[in-house]
């Protein structure tokens, strides 16, 4: 980083800890709780933003993004394709397939047989969106709050380099994720929370897991401290996050307290700043030890918000508790939480298994999307809903009417986004009869994130992090392009 | 063209009232004007593109005339040169950089810009692909590395800070060298010294320490991305710890650097290369692979190769060579030949590009442990002694050969078993792809008969291969037959049984006829056989011999039991049909040696096995037919089977262990060429099934020429690794004595030391980062005299205490005019705790260890079938060995070091982050290790301290940070510690839970409460700025 930056950056979290850090002491905890999102912003921000951002006005000031990991099927779910009911078992025509590189865990079949969705697709909103509303009944109700992109497309065609494209950017591992550019960039109105808070709750048994790396929320080449932070459903919420047993919170205080003064007193002899910042750094993590007990804390939830998302809502490393806990932390001012759920990977048995998926996903995402919506929130937060790639129109082993699977499909994908700026109830990008090609406004992966950056205020061509001697850009060398048509 | 003209002619006026003087300070290509062009232009006039036919890298593209006929720079005269006039320009469509690069020269840039060409534009090649320059040092001084520094901050009017008390030394030096803060008694030795070289005995003393190796090498491990899983998808186990270890012992022995490069690049290619060099070779494999499933094999052929091209530039010269991978290098002089040029040594790899989720994936070896020797001779011996037993037990039995009677034997109709529980003593099993064969017995699958079946699960097109069985002759109406399992649920597209003879002609397959495309169809090399067989229970499948074209007289030596996807077992394979007893090799010793004439007998005793292979026909001596007569009756003869049953269990079961006890015997992944190599190409825009032009391996032109060892061969890595360690090479020894400057004083000499390329930052010293990198090689790559030159040098021996003046004017300490000071990295934080409170196993070496984690730190991401997806916690001295040892899994690095900025060994990392943030301040107050440590210390203060609170404090610090509290640091700690006693006597529930955290147990005889408080007080000192830095 910037040196000067850096310096300007202690500047300050001295004026902020400097003078008060040890006083803070044993009133931290008090302050802490009465401090609300208005206090904090006319006080100091700890998460700074890198100067000069945001470049414009944002529309949204935080991302909440559902990645479900292992490639849901846009054909089942949102790109209704009735002509291929005329198709069954017939052989996908060549002019369609194209001679486009296949997975081998099909190229050798001896053919690609048509397997229409089974499912029943009707009509649903103002809007009039085609949906699966047989297994998407929740957010067939938000159909008219959502912006659906039919023509996402990714250049990887396995689960590993695909993820790591869609959260990086780049299938090379190694580059910053989403989250870190954001966190990074734009830093955080919340004191006392990471700015970038990840979920990875648990997933149907049964279904086909695939698996999640650290690096689709780490920070590359980015300084660590913009690495995504696991809310984690088991253990401590924070990792480190509890006293160990028989350590109350007035031991720790009287722990930090002679800690803090030996400190301060070596800061006076030796003057290096970071000796400031590590004595702002434990008062942080002591404030953390009550805020994050608060934040999960759900008993201040009505019974009405609690029944909207689900019968799981308070049971820890569900998706549904992660959906209610994204919107806590946004409304606490964390600027990007996202939720990676497993086992959308359906090479056989697709409709049973997908079924299950959104039986453990979809109402908490509808019911996020509405809640966000009752209290004002999702003008200002950024809802993108999505995989990695997509899933063949052909089956991958047997096929029935009733039963079949699919295999990975990188030509077309489908993902929704909702609020923060973008324009609801509208479709983007087509694709053919058989949802194997993009007909007409492909989105690359990198688009995309041009596109979120842009709601976040962020211009994705000027924002630039010099490493190996190069500007370094979540949007990469090759030029992308905010799809402007998504934006209300 | 007549309005810019005007334009400039107005302005240039009023810039070059100061600017085209050519003033006396010489205007430096490299330093001054090369980062301006290379920020703002070479991506468009750079090696990359040309635009306008323009290239400002060199000198022999910018003084000629573009393509609008215009010499960008006319040497001494700026108001003619191009340049100038471009970047003065206001005038749309004609100012350089242009608006929409959104890249604009600030007055003083343009100004130098000017100013350079005033003085005649000279042109240096970049600093580092110029020759290193060894000068004398400017001043006589007894480090020539303080000569260089004095000089440079007498410019800047500054100076040397005081030079540190001993105990700041001392622990500087100590956590440099070992990674570990001095002992108690290492620091009264040193403080009782009173000689003038006690400080370098102090040095000398931590260079001899194994520890010096285990602290070095992960700065290594770094650079190499060493893990212990694949990274990618399944991210298993990978089994190359021996490739570690090797690095450590390296350091240790002082290698010279050279050689330790050397070997890394091509080790296997040195003549009679030894164990040591192959598992150096572990280099080239450290990279991240896959297994996963679907994954096209060309794609990784060509992503691996590129990997490891890539950090070969980055590890030893350098340079960044990602771009060069697409398209030529914008900035540096790679160009994308020369890239591919150098990719070409490594696309030959040997190893599979997919890596089958294995634990050992081919080329590797085994590693040479001297208790597994051991053993082996010992079960040798035991095998050889039963085995002439054996034979002498046989040669008593009576026993009438068939082949020799009289009268003809009766025909009758027998099984002949291939497969049960194991393949034919003798062939040679292989699967093919790349997942190895898998007996399953009826706990983890499916069993017909004995106690083991063959099981295969895949995706796609999969085999067990048997080759080189003992000849079986078809018979008149022999059928061939085998047991199939095939899982519910999980069902192959087609199933296949295939037959060797004079080649694999022979085909029977079940189901999809057409998926498996082996073999001309509807002929006997494919016949279709029906649908499959019903799943869920054991099926007989049987194929007369002819059916398949095996007419009787036909030697069969080999067969496949092969699957289209699905889960498949299979047990009992052979063949039925008609056997004469007097040509039936297991009822005539005749016929059995006839068929074995010319084959070799590994389990024979060697003069045993030549007669053997020898044949019947050559040996005649009565003794020696006597003596294999034996040897058949004792193994091969169905006849005395019974006799021989006991002894022949107590063979076999003294082979199994010596199978197990090799096959268990860790091994290590290491580098080879494939027999012929493949052929190289430049991958057009980087896609891998793009090939463009052919290339040859090479190193990239902008260097010296590669030596080929043999000029009329293709080029080779030990010509590369040669090449790589010359004299003439400019960047090697710059590169590694940057980073060992990095080490030591907290940043390079050249700042971003994983770039040395033209967007890297300059030398902050060039003078003496070229002393030292010429001193270095000429000292024969003497990696500790290096070291020690560094420790002994003025320059680090400062206090590190900084003024807010000094502060502003060299925020990150690079002119030294005060001591080094650096936060530990994740390790030596971990290491120092376990050090301190008596807990850590100094054991070096093995496979790594889980100590404490979290709960769900791997569960949550692994992927279902992987074998690293659950944690499973080592109990005893594992959990507290030096965290060298600590299992890497790269997609969940270990969350305390992760927490520390330890890096996910995905890609190289030269510098590590040195964040400081509060999940960091959790951690050391409320992690088990370090919250299990603190009480383990309090345990110490509390024995080893005396019965003073004040002498426990004093020791406290003595064993943390070698030095005594200040008084009033001890009131400090003092009034914490009171509070902590008041408050744990009152509540000895809580402290009893206190002194219970952490596996190990407490000292008899302790007071739990004065633990508690005690705990919290080693607690605090543990979790000090002083503590975690290296002041």
């Amino acid at each position: 980083m910037n040196p000067f930056l850096e310096n300007q950056m202690l500047q300050t979290r001295r004026q902020f800890f400097g003078n008060q850090g040890l006083r803070l002491g044993s009133l931290a905890l008090g302050m802490m709780m009465a401090e609300n999102k208005k206090s904090q912003a006319q006080q100091v921000q700890v998460h700074k933003p890198v100067a000069g951002l945001p470049h414009h006005k944002p529309t949204a000031k935080s991302v909440i993004y559902f990645h479900m990991n292992g490639a849901p099927s846009q054909i089942d779910l949102w790109d209704y394709k009735p002509l291929l009911n005329d198709f069954f078992n017939k052989d996908l025509p060549p002019s369609v397939q194209g001679g486009q590189r296949l997975s081998t865990m099909t190229s050798g079949q001896a053919r690609f047989p048509v397997a229409p969705s089974k499912f029943n697709f009707t009509q649903e909103g103002k809007c009039g969106r085609w949906i699966n509303s047989e297994l998407l009944p929740f957010t067939s109700k938000i159909v008219d709050d959502i912006a659906v992109i039919k023509s996402v497309f990714t250049n990887a065609i396995n689960h590993d380099p695909a993820c790591t494209f869609v959260m990086t950017g780049s299938e090379v591992p190694g580059k910053p994720s989403i989250g870190s550019w954001l966190a990074y960039g734009l830093g955080s109105e919340n004191n006392n929370l990471p700015s970038f808070v990840v979920f990875t709750p648990r997933f149907p048994e049964g279904s086909n897991g695939q698996a999640l790396f650290t690096r689709m929320w780490s920070s590359g080449f980015l300084p660590t401290r913009f690495n995504g932070v696991a809310l984690r459903g088991t253990g401590d919420p924070v990792l480190y996050l509890r006293n160990p047993e028989g350590v109350s919170s007035d031991d720790r205080r009287t722990m930090l307290d002679t800690l803090q003064k030996l400190n301060q007193r070596e800061l006076q002899q030796l003057g290096d700043p970071e000796i400031q910042t590590r004595i702002s750094q434990y008062e942080m993590a002591f404030r953390m030890q009550s805020s994050v007990p608060e934040l999960t804390d759900l008993s201040s939830e009505s019974k009405r918000t609690l029944e909207m998302y689900g019968p799981n809502v308070t049971t820890p490393g569900t998706f549904t508790h992660s959906a209610i806990m994204a919107r806590r932390l946004v409304e606490r001012g964390v600027r990007v939480v996202q939720l990676f759920h497993r086992g959308w990977d359906q090479h056989s048995s697709l409709p049973s298994q997908l079924g299950n998926q959104c039986k453990d996903t979809e109402r908490a995402t509808a019911a996020l999307v509405m809640d966000l919506k009752q209290r004002g929130l999702l003008d200002e937060t950024l809802v993108v809903w999505g995989g990695e790639f997509g899933r063949t129109v052909y089956s991958q082993g047997t096929l029935t009417k009733e039963n079949y699977g699919r295999d990975h499909h990188p030509r077309n994908f489908c993902m929704w986004m909702a609020g923060g700026g973008t324009k609801p109830g509208i479709s983007y990008g087509e694709t053919d009869d058989f949802s194997y090609n993009i007909t007409k406004n492909p989105v690359h992966i990198n688009d995309l994130n041009a596109t979120i950056l842009h709601c976040m205020g962020i211009d994705h061509e000027q924002f630039a992090y010099k490493f190996q001697g190069l500007d370094q850009k979540l949007t990469g060398v090759e030029p992308q392009h905010v799809i402007k048509d998504l934006l209300a | 063209m007549k309005r810019l003209l005007l334009s400039v002619l107005i302005l240039i006026p009023v810039f070059w009232v100061h600017a085209v003087e050519p003033s006396n300070v010489p205007v430096s290509f490299n330093k001054d004007i090369r980062p301006i062009l290379s920020e703002n232009c070479f991506s468009c006039h750079g090696q990359g593109k040309t635009k306008g036919e323009l290239r400002l890298d060199a000198s022999e593209h910018f003084l000629k005339a573009g393509a609008s006929g215009e010499k960008a720079v006319v040497p001494n005269q700026p108001s003619a040169s191009e340049l100038v006039k471009r970047i003065l320009s206001t005038e749309k469509g004609k100012v350089m950089p242009p608006p929409s690069t959104k890249k604009t020269l600030t007055a003083a840039q343009k100004e130098i810009l000017g100013k350079w060409i005033a003085q005649g534009a000279p042109y240096e090649k970049h600093w580092s692909f110029e020759p290193i320059k060894a000068q004398a040092p400017p001043e006589k001084k007894p480090n020539p590395i303080d000569a260089y520094l004095i000089s440079r901050l007498k410019k800047e009017g500054l100076n040397y800070a005081p030079k540190a008390d001993p105990s700041t030394l001392l622990r500087r030096v100590s956590l440099t060298l070992t990674g570990l803060t001095p002992s108690v008694q290492e620091m009264e030795t040193f403080l009782a010294d009173k000689s003038p070289d006690a400080y370098e005995k102090m040095i000398d003393r931590y260079l001899a320490s194994p520890k010096y190796g285990e602290e070095m090498a992960r700065h290594w491990l770094d650079i190499v991305r060493y893990a212990d899983t694949h990274g990618l998808h399944l991210d298993n186990e990978r089994q190359m710890w021996a490739y570690r270890d090797w690095v450590i012992s390296a350091f240790n022995k002082n290698q010279p650097f050279d050689r330790f490069m050397v070997e890394q690049v091509a080790g296997d290619l040195l003549p009679n290369a030894t164990l040591d060099q192959l598992i150096a070779t572990g280099f080239n494999r450290c990279n991240v692979s896959t297994g996963e499933g679907g994954s096209i094999s060309e794609e990784w052929v060509f992503r691996n190769a590129v990997d490891r091209t890539s950090n070969f530039m980055e590890a030893f010269l350098g340079l960044t060579g990602g771009c060069a991978v697409c398209h030529d290098h914008k900035f540096d002089p790679i160009t994308a030949k020369d890239y591919y040029s150098l990719y070409a040594f490594f696309h030959s790899a040997a190893d599979s590009p997919l890596d089958g989720n294995q634990l050992l994936l081919a080329p590797s070896v085994k590693l040479d442990l001297p208790e597994t020797k051991k053993k082996i001779a010992e079960l040798e011996v035991e095998v050889s002694t039963l085995r002439r037993k054996m034979e002498e037990e046989a040669a008593k039995l009576a026993y009438e050969d068939p082949a020799l009677k009289p009268a003809k034997s009766e025909i009758k109709v027998a099984e002949d078993i291939w497969f049960e529980d194991e393949f034919p003593k003798g062939s040679k099993v292989f699967a093919s792809p790349g997942v190895p064969l898998e007996l399953v017995d009826a706990k983890k699958g499916k069993v017909f008969s004995g106690t083991k079946a063959i099981r295969r699960s895949d995706a796609g097109l999969a085999q067990d291969v048997c080759e080189n069985m003992s000849p079986i002759t078809i018979q008149e109406g022999s059928v061939l037959f085998a047991h199939v399992f095939l899982q519910d649920g999980r069902l192959p597209k087609s199933i296949m049984l295939q037959y060797h003879s004079t080649g694999w002609l022979h085909r029977a397959v079940w189901g999809d006829y057409n998926i498996i495309p082996w073999g001309a169809a509807n002929t006997t090399e494919r016949v279709n056989m029906g649908p499959l067989p019903s799943a869920g229970k054991w099926i007989r499948l049987e194929v007369p011999a002819e059916k398949i074209g095996l007419k009787p007289g036909t030697i069969v030596n080999g067969f496949a039991v092969t699957q289209f996807g699905g889960i498949v077992f299979w047990d009992k394979i052979g063949m039925t049909g008609k056997k004469d007893p007097a040509t039936d090799p297991a009822q005539s010793f005749a016929a059995w040696w006839q068929q074995q004439t010319g084959r070799d007998q590994p389990e024979a005793a060697s003069d045993v096995a030549i007669l053997i292979k020898q044949g019947p026909a050559k040996t005649t001596d009565k003794d020696q037919v006597n003596k294999v007569k034996a040897f058949y009756l004792a193994n091969y003869c169905s006849a005395t089977k019974v006799q021989m049953k006991p002894l022949l269990t107590k063979l076999d079961e003294l082979s199994k262990k010596k199978t197990a006890l090799e096959q268990s015997a860790p091994g290590t992944a290491i580098f080879r060429e494939l027999p012929k190599p493949r052929d190289s190409f430049v991958m057009v825009r980087g896609m891998y099934n793009k090939p463009g032009e052919k290339v040859e391996p090479n190193t990239p032109a902008i260097f010296p020429p590669l030596k080929k060892a043999d000029p009329k061969k293709r080029a080779d890595r030990l010509d590369l690794a040669n090449w790589l360690v010359s004299p003439e090479q400019p960047l090697t020894s710059r590169v590694m004595v940057n980073r060992f400057w990095q080490q030591v004083f907290g940043t390079g000499i050249v700042k971003s030391s994983g770039d040395l390329g033209t967007q890297g930052e300059l030398p902050f010293h060039p003078e003496l980062l070229d002393w030292l990198a010429s001193d270095f090689r000429s000292s024969g790559w003497d990696v500790k005299k290096l070291i020690k030159l560094l420790l002994t040098s003025e320059a680090f021996q400062q206090v590190s205490t900084v003024s807010p003046e000094l502060l502003r004017k060299d925020p990150e300490n690079r002119l030294l005019a005060r001591g080094p000071r650096i936060r530990l990295d994740a390790e030596q934080i971990r290491d120092n705790i376990l050090f301190t409170s008596g807990l850590i196993s100094f054991d070096m070496g093995g496979r790594g260890t889980m100590p404490y984690q979290p709960p769900n730190i791997w569960e949550p991401v692994g992927f279902t079938g992987s074998n690293t997806r659950n944690y499973k916690q080592d109990t005893g001295t594992n959990l507290y060995r030096r965290s060298i040892y600590v299992f890497i899994k790269r997609t969940a690095p270990a969350p305390f070091m992760a927490n520390f900025d330890l890096p996910n060994r995905e890609a190289l990392c030269a510098k590590r982050e040195r964040s400081n943030t509060p999940l960091q301040a959790l951690q050391l107050m409320n992690d088990v290790q370090h919250f299990e440590a603190a009480r383990k210390l309090g345990e110490r203060l509390i024995t080893e301290g005396g019965n003073d609170a004040g002498k426990r404090i004093e020791l406290a610090y003595k064993i943390i940070l070698s030095r005594f509290p200040a008084p009033e640091e001890k009131a400090i700690v003092m009034e914490g510690l009171e509070k902590h006693i008041a408050r744990y006597k009152a509540d000895p529930k809580a402290s009893a839970l206190v002194v219970k955290v952490g596996e190990s147990k407490i000292k008899e005889g302790i007071n739990e409460s004065e633990l508690a408080a005690y705990t919290l007080l080693a607690n605090t000192i543990l979790n000090l700025d002083e503590t975690v830095n290296r002041n």
